[in-house]
């Protein structure tokens, strides 16, 4: 099981760039590439209002559930 | 920017070092008071200041499982050095929680429980080592502190285990 992040998928349609999202948003471009690609270990609840508000999106369209992948985030 | 208490860490380590030599040059030393004590036993008793006596042999024992006793320390104390040179180490580097000090504290509290089994051994040898006329006197005291301070790191190493792994979420938050 595996949580899919889809913030490239809504970047790619609202045609705007991981740096602009960066500037509206005030989280820093590498803590957003991190969540782009998948390797967050968690994210914040003011992070997730950011995107939500900036992408004008729900959480739901940000983030997936995927059973049938490996999960990555599991404790060492 | 250097760390606060720099020099103290640096002090530390240099501390650490030196006791790293002290213990071995200790071990080594006891070995050869073993080893004497078994090859010359009546010079050993003489330059211990053993009184001449017909049952001397059993403190002859006494005092040479002590002195192997001791030797077992050795090993435990180098354990417990090494591992507090390798969290200082951490410490001047910046990044001390980590899981790794967690397990290095857990393995001096398990080490320096040995070494107070060791002294509890130590204690009843001593205690039962006595002839007619004498007894082993090596100035052997029981006290509660160390055993304290075996709980306390066994707690401290799962508290530092426990925030190095709430750190280690912290860092992939976003």
């Amino acid at each position: 099981m595996a949580i899919i992040v889809k913030l490239d998928d809504l970047l790619h349609a609202r045609r705007m760039t991981l740096t602009e999202l960066s500037e509206k948003v005030g989280v820093s471009l590498p803590n957003l590439s991190i969540l782009k690609t998948g390797k967050a270990r968690a994210i914040r609840f003011s992070t997730l209002h950011g995107i939500c508000e900036a992408l004008e999106c729900q959480p739901g369209d940000l983030l997936a559930f995927d059973p049938a992948e490996p999960n990555v985030h599991e404790e060492p | 920017m250097p760390l606060p208490y720099e020099n103290a860490l640096r002090a530390s380590r240099r501390v650490l070092r030196a006791l790293v030599v002290v213990n071995v040059v200790y071990g080594i030393a006891i070995a050869g008071l073993l080893a004497f004590s078994l090859i010359s036993e009546d010079f050993a008793m003489r330059a211990l200041g053993v009184a001449p006596a017909a049952d001397r042999e059993v403190m002859m024992r006494g005092m040479q499982l002590v002195a192997f006793i001791g030797i077992l320390a050795v090993p435990l104390i180098q354990v417990i050095l090494n591992r507090l040179l390798s969290i200082v180490d951490t410490v001047r580097a910046g990044d001390p929680f980590i899981i790794e000090n967690a397990r290095r504290l857990q393995t001096i509290a398990t080490m320096l429980l040995g070494t107070e089994v060791l002294h509890l051994i130590i204690g009843f040898v001593a205690a039962r080592t006595k002839s007619q006329v004498q007894q082993l006197d090596i100035d052997w005291s029981f006290s509660i502190a160390p055993w304290l301070a075996v709980l306390l790191l066994f707690v401290l190493a799962r508290v530092f285990e426990s925030g190095a792994r709430m750190r280690a979420d912290l860092e992939g938050t976003v």
